[in-house]
């Protein structure tokens, strides 16, 4: 044998003895790393929306940091509301997206969810670039569940949980959050404490700097149920912009629309079905809020409408000043 | 060659594929058993060991010493450890704790030196810090130290949050019984501090094992104060105010941490009559090379308004001269036995768990830890309650006062500690650990012990009976709830419990067990009773006759836990007889009276903790005052209550049968009714600061409290301490406002580069709560509870 077939001898018989080592001991070689790694996740393959076979484990998760939450492209009201929050959080993460955190949306009803439904279901959200749908083997999909501490949904995906997973899988860090969280919070997880090389991120008030007490709850409301589909001035958007939306419906019309529009489209009610095709057939969910909140609602649109018609109007007669 | 290539190959190839199936299936029928316990995982491998074969480690004091008067010339900063992925080193660390109290404190966090750890830190994350700091805590007057020069601090100590190592008896000399008097000093049963030979008057070469047969911990496995085990103490008098001086040094490396917890910590002093800047605020958190003073003032509450002249001599403290130093405030807010420990936000059951919690005991007039000392037994004049202590310190005696924190903990075929991250319904370990000892034993003398009980764990409720090896009950009294002392003691068995009622985690119960009943050699135990399947809360109570029979088979931490053997006691017994002060007798601590019309008019706030969210089904959440359910966002204010008016607020759980135990943070508060009935006979006369609300025995699914808060002000919290709803995410911050303040404190973030803020925003009902008085009960009142 010369010295580098020797060295090659050695170099696989060593990995021989090694493999045979991790096969005995492979919790002890895990530790040096994450325990929440390769051994953990169920390397199990699934389809995305443009027909990849990915592998979960090497594919979607591995050194990556991720959102991962789990929809179904037939769902009322959770999964439409949850992926327009997604959506606005991604938007916040600015150039991240994509690059390194990448979003994910597996199935929880895949004998439905066909690539073409997820594509279908991308399109009605505008889904940019970074954000992966999947589907696969309805057993798989149960393991992938459960093992990120979720009861799995089953044969009834409207139970699924809709907790959404932040994590960074090189780092072991998993963060359990809700969707309806202020989206400014997640995206400062992702870019901050998740992301190692995150200088942090965040408007880095002073203390100078700060706010007056505020008491905008039907603010924070808008912010976390409506801006994701909505402005009130700033044109149409997922949904139709709300400036003066109160000139253009009646009251009972906008409270009900507002707080069941799922069954005012079942029941077929004319203005609701005539906006449909105007937003790409994408159906506004029930947000299930209460009468109070809707009243809240209502009345910060019609606060807001009015300010931005005030500085219109301001604006306008400026012009003419300087003419 | 080829052929041993191919060997290698299909090796790796085939072991790692049956290695994930086995583990992917193991998972699924783990997560499928009746006793989901340890959660998502296999059973704990005991590596032969036998219950009740090693000593109980006795908590080691933290040691106190004054504040240096002015800067040290030639003191260092912490320096950095050489792997991104080790704590700082153990002779760094030894040498840090030598070297006295540098830089000195400031009023504002000290941002005018660097983190000294800031080359490394660059190193290690690879890429340059523009800035940093040398104290974590959040910058300007809004962290700064409220009425600092009033309530400087007198005394100080510090610790290196690390991993785990062992100890080197760096703070043998700063144990007030220094190994030299009663049973610590030579001869004493508490002389030798660990099982096996060479551990005489010292703690010097203790590690961190779970029993001698156990492997010990990976430096990455547990994180301790100091790094070190015994469990340390905090020996403090109130009155005294105390700079603790908190250093982080665990890795840079954010996920070198053998699969849970994090780097960044933020410690909060449990029912601590704290300022917000020192009270540990879940979003205050520090990094790894920085620290963070905590200033406890110590001052009983009340102090602006009561006892102004500090005439009375029940308000005061030891002064280790057989004299009281009399201070101002009410008497009756004197407070105990509390604990501190980590309240990172998301990760507090992570990191608690890992080893982030230490033991306080509040020393003063009535509860001077000194026995047979002009004792309240002898002389109603006399304020000092002469609970069992001992005799040879003028206060802080440990001879017979012994702080016991019970966890359940889990670990993995290797012995390490282990945890599942994944499951936020709460995590359970299956095996029980006394101050980190498994199943330990402890040699008690023939008399009258005090008992602090911390329930240290993350997810597990107790119900603790105490019986002899023949299986009788051995009566007992509980002297504290949460660390209060009560206004009378509760002899157990009673008619509502014949065992210790359901203690939550967080809950701590101080009793009295008088040893001297029994005979030389008898051996007594603790033995749990109630029972978990899964980690959302606690089923039923396990008769004790089918767990002493051996007949249950179920919950694995159900059962005996640890073992007191009797041995003789020649000195005598000088504390005072608990059956003396039960109601109808003598007063120990008398509750604050709450003046009907003061009642009657507070603020009522209600917050009922659930599941059910605005359009969310799963996370953890509060409704406060009638609004959504919201999960956590410490930029939003739930509440603001009126600076130093009784509140009445309502913990509620009424739906789905989940079990919470609720915190609120910075005061006490006292039981009003429990489903709008008294609450039982050992809430009445007590001061609680966890309140239990679900189906468990001894709750209720309503709780109804009064509580007021004075003194200082800032952002506080109050939360779920099921440490894994607290973290996913069943938290909620309150802030106290000073009288005309309209500035909203902003909420802190952080990054390596340092703190800053972000706006706040407060929910409509922040001030008005949900209404006023207590909530008026509908149904007959009757006088008496059953247990349930």
């Amino acid at each position: 044998m010369n010295p580098s077939r020797q060295a090659r001898f050695r170099y696989w018989a060593a990995a021989l003895l090694a493999a045979m080592g991790i096969c005995l001991m492979a919790p002890i070689a895990a530790l040096a790393q994450s325990p929440w790694g390769r051994d953990y996740w169920p390397n199990v393959t699934l389809t995305t929306h443009d027909d990849r076979q990915v592998k979960f484990y090497d594919d979607v998760l591995h050194g990556k940091i991720v959102v991962v939450n789990f929809i179904f492209t037939n769902c009322g009201d959770v999964c439409p509301l949850d992926t327009a929050q997604l959506k606005r959080v991604q938007e916040l993460i600015g150039d991240h997206a994509g690059r390194d955190v990448m979003f994910y949306s597996i199935s929880v009803d895949p004998a439905n969810d066909t690539p073409e439904a997820l594509r279908g279901f991308m399109k009605k959200f505008d889904i940019k670039a970074g954000w992966t749908f999947l589907t696969g083997r309805p057993e798989d999909i149960t393991l992938i569940q459960r093992k990120f501490g979720f009861e799995p949904a089953g044969d009834k995906p409207t139970a699924h949980s809709t907790t959404v997973m932040l994590a960074n899988v090189a780092t072991g860090q998993f963060v359990k959050r809700s969707p309806y969280d202020n989206p400014q919070m997640l995206a400062n997880l992702l870019t901050g404490q998740l992301n190692p090389n995150s200088r942090g991120s965040g408007s880095r008030q002073s203390y100078a700097n700060a706010v007056a007490v505020a008491t905008d709850e039907s603010a924070q409301l808008f912010r976390t149920r409506c801006a994701t589909c909505h402005t009130i001035g700033g044109g149409d958007g997922l949904g139709p912009d709300l400036l003066m939306v109160s000139s253009r419906r009646s009251p009972e019309w906008l409270a009900r629309f507002i707080r069941e529009p799922d069954r005012m489209l079942a029941e077929k009610d004319p203005v609701a079905m005539a906006m449909l095709p105007q937003f790409r057939n994408l159906a506004m969910p029930n947000l299930k809020l209460s009468e109070a909140n809707v009243a809240a609602l209502m009345a910060f649109i019609d606060a807001e409408s009015r300010k931005v018609m005030e500085e219109r109007a301001a604006a306008q007669h400026g012009q003419h000043h300087h003419h | 060659m080829s052929t041993i290539r191919k060997l290698a190959r299909f090796a790796v190839a085939g072991c790692s594929t049956a290695v994930f199936a086995q583990i992917a299936l193991a998972q699924t029928a783990l997560d499928l058993r009746k006793y989901n316990v340890p959660t998502g995982m296999e059973a704990s491998p005991l590596f032969g060991a036998l219950p009740f074969t090693q000593k109980v480690l006795m908590f080691e004091e933290f040691g106190t010493q004054p504040m240096p008067q002015e800067e040290c010339d030639n003191c260092k900063v912490v320096v950095a450890p050489s792997d991104c992925n080790k704590s700082m080193s153990p002779d760094r660390i030894d040498a840090q704790l030598k070297q006295r109290l540098f830089p000195m404190p400031t009023r504002q966090a000290n941002l005018s030196r660097p983190n000294p750890w800031q080359a490394k830190i660059s190193e290690c994350l690879g890429w340059q810090l523009k800035t940093s700091y040398i104290e974590g805590r959040p910058p300007g007057e809004m962290y700064a130290h409220q009425r600092y020069d009033e309530f400087a601090p007198k005394v100080y100590f510090q610790s290196v949050q690390s991993g785990a190592r062992v100890n080197t008896g760096a703070r043998d000399a700063a144990q007030m019984h220094r190994y030299q008097v009663g049973e610590f000093g030579p001869g004493g049963l508490y002389h030798s501090t660990a099982s096996g030979s060479g551990f005489g008057g010292s703690t010097n070469g203790i590690e961190i094992r779970m029993h001698p047969k156990m492997p010990a911990q990976d430096t990455n496995s547990v994180w301790t104060f100091d790094g070190t085990l015994p469990p340390k103490l905090l020996m403090a008098r109130v009155g005294e105010p105390i700079l603790f001086r908190h250093y982080n040094g665990l890795p840079i490396n954010v996920a070198a941490n053998n699969g849970f917890g994090h780097h960044l910590i933020t410690t909060h002093e449990h029912n601590g009559h704290n300022p917000a800047e020192s009270d540990g605020f879940t979003g205050a958190y520090f990094y790894p090379g920085q620290y963070y003073d905590y200033r406890w003032p110590m001052q009983l509450a009340g102090r602006d308004t009561e006892n102004v002249n500090a005439t009375d001599p029940r308000a005061g403290m030891p002064d280790g001269a057989g004299g009281v130093i009399k201070i101002r405030g009410d008497w009756r807010e004197t407070e105990s036995t509390h604990w501190f420990h980590d309240h990172m936000i998301d990760y507090t059951a992570q990191n608690v768990y890992k080893g982030n919690a230490a033991m306080m005991n509040y020393y003063s007039a009535v509860d001077r830890g000194r026995e047979g000392f002009k004792c309240h037994y002898a002389d109603a004049n006399n304020a000092n309650l002469c609970l069992p202590s001992g005799t040879g310190l003028d206060w802080g005696n440990r001879d017979y006062d012994v702080n016991l924190l019970i966890a359940d903990k889990a670990w993995n075929a290797q012995g390490q500690l282990a945890f599942n991250i994944f499951n936020k319904d709460g995590f359970l370990g299956d095996q029980m650990t006394v101050n980190w000892a498994w199943k330990p034993y402890m040699d008690v003398r023939a008399r009258k012990y005090r008992l602090r009980l911390l329930n240290g764990s993350v997810s597990r409720y107790f119900k603790i009976a105490v019986v002899t090896d023949k299986g009788a009950r051995v009566p007992f009294h509980m002297i504290a709830n949460d660390g209060n002392i009560m206004e009378h003691a509760v002899p157990f068995p009673n008619a509502e419990s014949k065992d210790l009622p359901t203690q939550a985690i967080a809950e701590r119960f101080d009793i009295v067990v008088d040893f001297s009943k029994y005979p030389v050699g008898t051996k007594i135990y603790l033995v749990n009773t109630l029972e978990h399947r899964d980690g959302a809360g606690p089923k039923e109570e396990v008769p004790l006759s089918d767990i002493l029979s051996g007949k249950y088979k179920g919950d694995p931490a159900v059962g005996k836990f640890m073992e007191f053997r009797v041995q003789a006691y020649t000195g005598q017994d000088l504390s005072m007889n608990p059956a003396d002060y039960v109601a109808g007798k003598k007063k120990m601590i008398p509750l604050p009276k709450i003046p009907a019309a003061d009642l009657a008019k507070a603020r009522r706030r209600t917050f009922e903790f659930g599941r059910s969210g605005g359009t969310d089904e799963t996370p953890w959440t509060i409704k406060t005052d009638g609004g959504d359910g919201l999960s956590a966002d410490i930029h939003r204010v739930s509440a603001a209550p009126q600076m130093g008016a009784w509140e009445i607020w309502r913990i509620e759980s009424l739906s789905g049968g989940w079990s919470h135990p609720v915190h609120v943070h910075f005061e006490e508060g006292q039981i009003l009714t429990r489903d709008g009935r008294p609450p039982p006979i050992w809430e009445r006369y007590a001061r609680k600061d966890v309140y239990r609300v679900g189906p468990e025995p001894n709750s209720s699914g309503v709780v109804e409290i009064a509580i007021r808060f004075r003194e200082f002000a800032g952002s506080y919290v109050e939360h779920c301490h099921n440490t894994q709803h607290e973290d996913h995410a069943m938290l909620l911050r309150w802030d106290l406002l000073n009288p005309g303040q309209t500035v909203a404190i902003p909420t802190p973030e952080g990054g390596w580069e340092g703190m800053f803020y972000e706006p706040t925003y407060v929910l409509p009902t922040w001030r008005t709560g949900s209404g006023v008085g207590p909530t008026p009960t509908t149904t007959t009142t009757t006088t008496t509870t059953t247990t349930r």
